[in-house]
Protein backbone atom coordinates (compact mmCIF):
# COMPACT_ATOMS: atom_id res chain seq x y z
CA UNK A 1 0.00 0.00 0.00
CA UNK A 2 3.04 2.42 0.56
CA UNK A 3 4.44 1.65 -2.19
CA UNK A 4 1.09 2.29 -4.27
CA UNK A 5 0.73 5.57 -2.18
CA UNK A 6 4.24 6.88 -3.31
CA UNK A 7 3.65 5.78 -6.96
CA UNK A 8 -0.05 8.17 -6.76
CA UNK A 9 2.08 11.50 -5.23
CA UNK A 10 4.99 10.96 -7.46
CA UNK A 11 2.43 10.94 -10.39
CA UNK A 12 0.73 13.82 -8.75
CA UNK A 13 4.15 15.66 -7.91
CA UNK A 14 5.20 15.16 -11.58
CA UNK A 15 2.26 17.56 -12.85
CA UNK A 16 1.70 19.53 -9.48
CA UNK A 17 4.60 20.13 -8.14
CA UNK A 18 3.54 23.80 -7.75
CA UNK A 19 -0.06 23.69 -7.11
CA UNK A 20 -0.12 28.08 -8.49
CA UNK A 21 2.10 27.25 -11.53
CA UNK A 22 -0.27 24.16 -12.75
CA UNK A 23 -3.78 26.38 -11.83
CA UNK A 24 -1.88 28.95 -13.61
CA UNK A 25 -1.32 26.95 -16.77
CA UNK A 26 -4.72 24.99 -16.71
CA UNK A 27 -6.23 28.70 -16.94
CA UNK A 28 -4.17 29.65 -19.55
CA UNK A 29 -4.89 26.63 -21.98
CA UNK A 30 -8.64 27.74 -20.71
CA UNK A 31 -8.97 30.78 -22.02
CA UNK A 32 -7.39 29.93 -25.09
CA UNK A 33 -9.61 27.59 -25.71
CA UNK A 34 -12.56 30.06 -24.83
CA UNK A 35 -10.91 32.33 -27.47
CA UNK A 36 -10.63 29.63 -29.95
CA UNK A 37 -14.53 28.81 -29.64
CA UNK A 38 -15.57 32.84 -29.53
CA UNK A 39 -13.32 34.04 -32.09
CA UNK A 40 -12.71 31.12 -34.70
CA UNK A 41 -11.73 33.84 -37.66
CA UNK A 42 -8.91 34.57 -35.52
CA UNK A 43 -7.83 31.41 -34.60
CA UNK A 44 -4.10 33.07 -34.03
CA UNK A 45 -5.34 35.40 -31.22
CA UNK A 46 -5.78 32.30 -28.70
CA UNK A 47 -2.50 31.13 -29.90
CA UNK A 48 -0.36 34.22 -28.73
CA UNK A 49 -2.56 34.05 -25.22
CA UNK A 50 -1.44 30.27 -24.92
CA UNK A 51 2.23 31.12 -25.58
CA UNK A 52 2.27 34.55 -24.03
CA UNK A 53 0.90 33.49 -20.84
CA UNK A 54 2.60 30.06 -20.29
CA UNK A 55 5.98 32.29 -20.75
CA UNK A 56 4.11 34.96 -18.10
CA UNK A 57 2.96 31.97 -15.48
CA UNK A 58 6.71 30.78 -15.94
CA UNK A 59 8.27 34.09 -14.71
CA UNK A 60 5.86 34.68 -11.80
CA UNK A 61 6.20 30.83 -11.00
CA UNK A 62 9.46 31.16 -10.60
CA UNK A 63 10.01 34.61 -8.89
CA UNK A 64 7.00 33.76 -6.08
CA UNK A 65 9.32 30.87 -5.31
CA UNK A 66 11.87 33.22 -5.10
CA UNK A 67 10.32 35.43 -2.52
CA UNK A 68 9.15 33.01 -0.75
CA UNK A 69 12.30 31.42 0.15
CA UNK A 70 14.03 35.08 0.62
CA UNK A 71 11.61 35.40 3.48
CA UNK A 72 12.25 31.61 5.55
CA UNK B 1 9.49 19.71 -45.97
CA UNK B 2 13.00 17.88 -44.25
CA UNK B 3 13.40 20.87 -42.20
CA UNK B 4 9.94 21.03 -41.34
CA UNK B 5 9.91 17.40 -40.20
CA UNK B 6 13.18 17.58 -38.80
CA UNK B 7 11.63 21.03 -36.53
CA UNK B 8 9.86 18.16 -34.90
CA UNK B 9 11.45 14.87 -35.09
CA UNK B 10 15.08 16.19 -33.83
CA UNK B 11 13.73 18.24 -30.58
CA UNK B 12 11.68 14.82 -30.19
CA UNK B 13 14.04 12.12 -30.07
CA UNK B 14 17.10 15.19 -28.68
CA UNK B 15 14.01 15.95 -25.27
CA UNK B 16 13.63 11.82 -24.62
CA UNK B 17 17.36 11.46 -24.75
CA UNK B 18 18.40 14.02 -22.42
CA UNK B 19 15.36 13.62 -19.78
CA UNK B 20 15.89 10.23 -20.05
CA UNK B 21 19.60 11.02 -19.27
CA UNK B 22 18.21 13.12 -15.80
CA UNK B 23 15.74 9.96 -15.22
CA UNK B 24 18.13 7.33 -15.20
CA UNK B 25 21.32 8.73 -13.64
CA UNK B 26 18.55 9.39 -10.71
CA UNK B 27 17.66 5.64 -10.66
CA UNK B 28 21.16 4.93 -11.40
CA UNK B 29 22.47 6.29 -8.24
CA UNK B 30 19.64 4.48 -5.98
CA UNK B 31 20.60 1.37 -7.80
CA UNK B 32 24.27 1.46 -7.07
CA UNK B 33 24.05 2.37 -3.62
CA UNK B 34 21.76 -0.40 -3.07
CA UNK B 35 23.57 -3.41 -5.09
CA UNK B 36 27.26 -1.70 -3.54
CA UNK B 37 25.40 -2.09 0.37
CA UNK B 38 23.44 -4.61 0.03
CA UNK B 39 24.35 -7.09 -2.74
CA UNK B 40 23.87 -7.10 -6.50
CA UNK B 41 21.12 -10.24 -6.89
CA UNK B 42 18.03 -8.71 -5.35
CA UNK B 43 18.80 -5.16 -7.34
CA UNK B 44 18.74 -7.03 -10.60
CA UNK B 45 15.36 -8.74 -9.12
CA UNK B 46 14.20 -5.50 -8.60
CA UNK B 47 15.05 -3.53 -11.63
CA UNK B 48 13.76 -6.12 -13.88
CA UNK B 49 10.83 -5.98 -11.86
CA UNK B 50 10.56 -2.50 -12.16
CA UNK B 51 11.35 -2.90 -16.12
CA UNK B 52 9.21 -4.98 -16.63
CA UNK B 53 6.16 -3.32 -14.91
CA UNK B 54 6.47 -0.13 -17.30
CA UNK B 55 7.06 -2.50 -20.17
CA UNK B 56 3.57 -3.95 -19.12
CA UNK B 57 2.09 -0.30 -18.52
CA UNK B 58 3.21 0.22 -22.35
CA UNK B 59 1.79 -2.47 -23.86
CA UNK B 60 -1.39 -1.72 -22.31
CA UNK B 61 -1.30 2.12 -23.23
CA UNK B 62 -0.20 2.06 -26.41
CA UNK B 63 -3.04 0.47 -28.09
CA UNK B 64 -5.37 3.03 -25.77
CA UNK B 65 -3.29 5.98 -27.00
CA UNK B 66 -4.39 4.59 -30.64
CA UNK B 67 -7.59 5.11 -30.45
CA UNK B 68 -7.57 8.49 -29.13
CA UNK B 69 -8.46 11.03 -31.32
CA UNK B 70 -5.12 12.89 -32.95
CA UNK B 71 -6.63 16.76 -31.81
CA UNK B 72 -7.80 15.16 -28.71
CA UNK B 73 -4.41 13.47 -28.00
CA UNK B 74 -2.20 16.62 -28.62
CA UNK B 75 -4.61 18.53 -26.27
CA UNK B 76 -4.34 16.30 -23.36
CA UNK B 77 -0.60 15.87 -23.67
CA UNK B 78 0.02 19.65 -24.87
CA UNK B 79 -1.89 20.05 -21.81
CA UNK B 80 -0.25 17.96 -19.22
CA UNK B 81 3.19 18.34 -21.05
CA UNK B 82 3.01 21.98 -20.19
CA UNK B 83 2.79 21.18 -16.66
CA UNK B 84 5.25 19.13 -16.40
CA UNK B 85 7.66 21.64 -19.01
CA UNK B 86 6.95 24.01 -16.63
CA UNK B 87 7.46 22.72 -13.67
CA UNK B 88 10.57 21.94 -14.61
CA UNK B 89 12.07 24.58 -16.30
CA UNK B 90 10.45 27.00 -13.31
CA UNK B 91 12.91 24.45 -10.91
CA UNK B 92 15.55 24.80 -13.04
CA UNK B 93 15.53 28.48 -13.59
CA UNK B 94 15.56 28.23 -9.62
CA UNK B 95 18.37 26.51 -9.56
CA UNK B 96 20.45 28.33 -11.82
CA UNK B 97 19.49 31.55 -10.06
CA UNK B 98 21.16 30.12 -6.88
CA UNK B 99 18.07 30.22 -4.98
CA UNK B 100 17.68 26.27 -5.16
CA UNK B 101 20.60 24.00 -4.20
CA UNK B 102 21.71 21.82 -7.16
CA UNK B 103 21.14 17.99 -7.21
CA UNK B 104 24.20 16.28 -6.05
CA UNK B 105 24.01 12.71 -7.25
CA UNK B 106 26.84 11.90 -4.95
CA UNK B 107 25.08 13.11 -1.93
CA UNK B 108 22.14 11.74 -2.46
CA UNK B 109 24.64 8.20 -3.06
CA UNK B 110 25.63 9.17 1.00
CA UNK B 111 21.98 9.29 2.03
CA UNK B 112 20.75 6.09 0.34
CA UNK B 113 23.21 4.13 1.72
CA UNK B 114 22.36 5.71 5.11
CA UNK B 115 19.07 4.91 4.77
CA UNK B 116 20.24 1.28 4.16
CA UNK B 117 22.33 0.95 6.58
CA UNK B 118 19.77 2.36 9.05
CA UNK B 119 17.01 -0.40 7.68
CA UNK B 120 16.43 -4.18 8.96
CA UNK B 121 20.16 -6.07 8.62
CA UNK B 122 20.47 -9.06 6.16
CA UNK B 123 18.77 -11.91 7.42
CA UNK B 124 21.74 -14.85 6.58
CA UNK B 125 21.18 -16.43 2.88
CA UNK B 126 17.48 -15.15 2.98
CA UNK B 127 16.74 -13.09 -0.16
CA UNK B 128 16.77 -8.95 0.82
CA UNK B 129 13.20 -8.05 -0.25
CA UNK B 130 14.45 -4.37 1.31
CA UNK B 131 17.11 -4.29 -1.40
CA UNK B 132 15.09 -5.52 -3.81
CA UNK B 133 11.85 -3.47 -3.08
CA UNK B 134 14.25 -0.24 -2.88
CA UNK B 135 15.78 -1.19 -6.70
CA UNK B 136 12.23 -1.83 -7.63
CA UNK B 137 10.56 1.87 -6.17
CA UNK B 138 13.91 3.81 -7.84
CA UNK B 139 13.23 2.49 -11.57
CA UNK B 140 9.78 2.57 -11.67
CA UNK B 141 9.60 6.01 -10.43
CA UNK B 142 11.63 7.64 -12.45
CA UNK B 143 10.80 5.50 -15.65
CA UNK B 144 7.53 6.23 -15.19
CA UNK B 145 8.81 10.22 -15.80
CA UNK B 146 10.53 8.67 -18.87
CA UNK B 147 7.73 6.73 -20.14
CA UNK B 148 5.36 9.70 -19.99
CA UNK B 149 7.88 11.91 -21.65
CA UNK B 150 8.92 9.33 -24.18
CA UNK B 151 4.64 9.32 -25.17
CA UNK B 152 3.81 12.86 -24.81
CA UNK B 153 6.68 14.10 -27.26
CA UNK B 154 6.39 11.13 -29.31
CA UNK B 155 2.78 11.14 -29.65
CA UNK B 156 1.26 13.93 -31.36
CA UNK B 157 2.97 13.08 -34.53
CA UNK B 158 3.70 9.17 -34.50
CA UNK B 159 6.99 9.59 -33.15
CA UNK B 160 6.73 7.90 -30.53
CA UNK B 161 9.05 4.85 -31.72
CA UNK B 162 12.29 7.17 -32.49
CA UNK B 163 11.34 8.91 -28.70
CA UNK B 164 11.81 5.64 -27.59
CA UNK B 165 15.28 5.06 -29.35
CA UNK B 166 16.50 8.30 -27.96
CA UNK B 167 15.40 7.22 -24.64
CA UNK B 168 17.07 3.79 -24.94
CA UNK B 169 19.88 5.18 -25.71
CA UNK B 170 20.18 7.21 -22.93
CA UNK B 171 19.68 4.28 -20.67
CA UNK B 172 22.79 2.74 -22.44
CA UNK B 173 24.67 5.67 -22.26
CA UNK B 174 24.17 5.81 -18.37
CA UNK B 175 24.70 1.75 -17.97
CA UNK B 176 27.93 2.29 -20.05
CA UNK B 177 29.83 5.15 -18.04
CA UNK B 178 28.27 3.77 -14.80
CA UNK B 179 29.58 -0.15 -15.33
CA UNK B 180 33.12 1.54 -16.10
CA UNK B 181 33.70 4.32 -13.30
CA UNK B 182 31.50 2.05 -10.56
CA UNK B 183 30.34 5.48 -8.78
CA UNK B 184 27.36 7.91 -8.88
CA UNK B 185 27.60 10.15 -12.24
CA UNK B 186 28.16 12.66 -10.08
CA UNK B 187 29.32 15.30 -13.36
CA UNK B 188 26.56 14.58 -15.28
CA UNK B 189 25.37 18.76 -15.90
CA UNK B 190 22.25 17.63 -14.82
CA UNK B 191 20.74 20.96 -14.36
CA UNK B 192 21.88 22.68 -17.61
CA UNK B 193 20.44 19.11 -18.85
CA UNK B 194 17.08 19.74 -16.76
CA UNK B 195 16.84 23.43 -18.11
CA UNK B 196 17.28 22.57 -21.66
CA UNK B 197 14.99 19.82 -21.42
CA UNK B 198 12.64 21.91 -19.39
CA UNK B 199 12.99 24.48 -22.42
CA UNK B 200 11.88 22.02 -25.24
CA UNK B 201 8.84 20.11 -22.99
CA UNK B 202 7.80 23.53 -22.22
CA UNK B 203 7.56 24.41 -26.13
CA UNK B 204 5.97 21.03 -27.18
CA UNK B 205 3.50 21.84 -24.72
CA UNK B 206 2.74 24.98 -26.07
CA UNK B 207 2.88 23.84 -29.61
CA UNK B 208 1.19 20.14 -29.60
CA UNK B 209 -1.81 22.41 -26.89
CA UNK B 210 -2.67 24.63 -29.82
CA UNK B 211 -2.44 21.89 -32.36
CA UNK B 212 -5.22 20.56 -30.14
CA UNK B 213 -7.04 23.98 -30.23
CA UNK B 214 -7.18 23.66 -33.78
CA UNK B 215 -4.57 27.05 -33.77
CA UNK B 216 -2.42 26.78 -37.27
CA UNK B 217 0.33 27.97 -36.42
CA UNK B 218 2.70 30.01 -38.61
CA UNK B 219 5.84 28.42 -40.37
CA UNK B 220 3.64 24.87 -39.00
CA UNK B 221 6.04 22.40 -37.49
CA UNK B 222 9.00 25.58 -37.70
CA UNK B 223 6.97 27.16 -34.93
CA UNK B 224 8.08 24.57 -32.58
CA UNK B 225 12.07 26.07 -32.57
CA UNK B 226 11.02 29.43 -32.41
CA UNK B 227 8.82 28.58 -29.43
CA UNK B 228 11.78 26.86 -27.44
CA UNK B 229 13.90 29.94 -28.44
CA UNK B 230 11.69 32.26 -26.62
CA UNK B 231 11.24 30.04 -23.58
CA UNK B 232 14.99 29.47 -23.54
CA UNK B 233 15.69 33.34 -23.42
CA UNK B 234 12.70 34.14 -20.64
CA UNK B 235 14.34 31.83 -18.68
CA UNK B 236 17.75 33.03 -18.86
CA UNK B 237 16.21 36.33 -18.38
CA UNK B 238 14.64 35.31 -15.29
CA UNK B 239 17.45 33.36 -13.66
CA UNK B 240 19.59 36.03 -14.63
CA UNK B 241 16.90 38.89 -12.55
CA UNK B 242 16.57 36.22 -9.55
CA UNK B 243 20.21 35.22 -9.03
CA UNK B 244 21.03 36.28 -5.66
CA UNK B 245 24.11 38.59 -4.86
CA UNK B 246 27.34 36.64 -4.27
CA UNK B 247 27.25 37.68 -0.98
CA UNK B 248 23.80 36.89 0.05
CA UNK B 249 24.66 33.19 -1.47
CA UNK B 250 27.76 32.81 0.38
CA UNK B 251 25.78 33.88 3.79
Amino acid sequence: MSLIREIVTELFGMFMADGWLAFGALIVVGIAALLVSTLPTYPLAAGVVLLVGCLAILVTAADREAKRRSTE
Amino acid sequence: MGASLWSVTGPAVGSAFFASLVEVVEAFTIILAVGTLRGWRPTAFGTIGALGALAAIIALLGPLLDRVPLQALQLAIGALLLLFGLGWLRKAVLRAAGIVPLHDEAAIFMTEVAQLTRGPARNGTAFDWIAALTAFKAVLLEGLEVVFIVIAVGAGRDLVWPASLGALAACLAVLAFGLAIHKPLARVPENTLKFGVGVMLSAFGVFWTGEGLGIPWPGRDLALPVFAGLFLGVALATASILRRPLTELVR
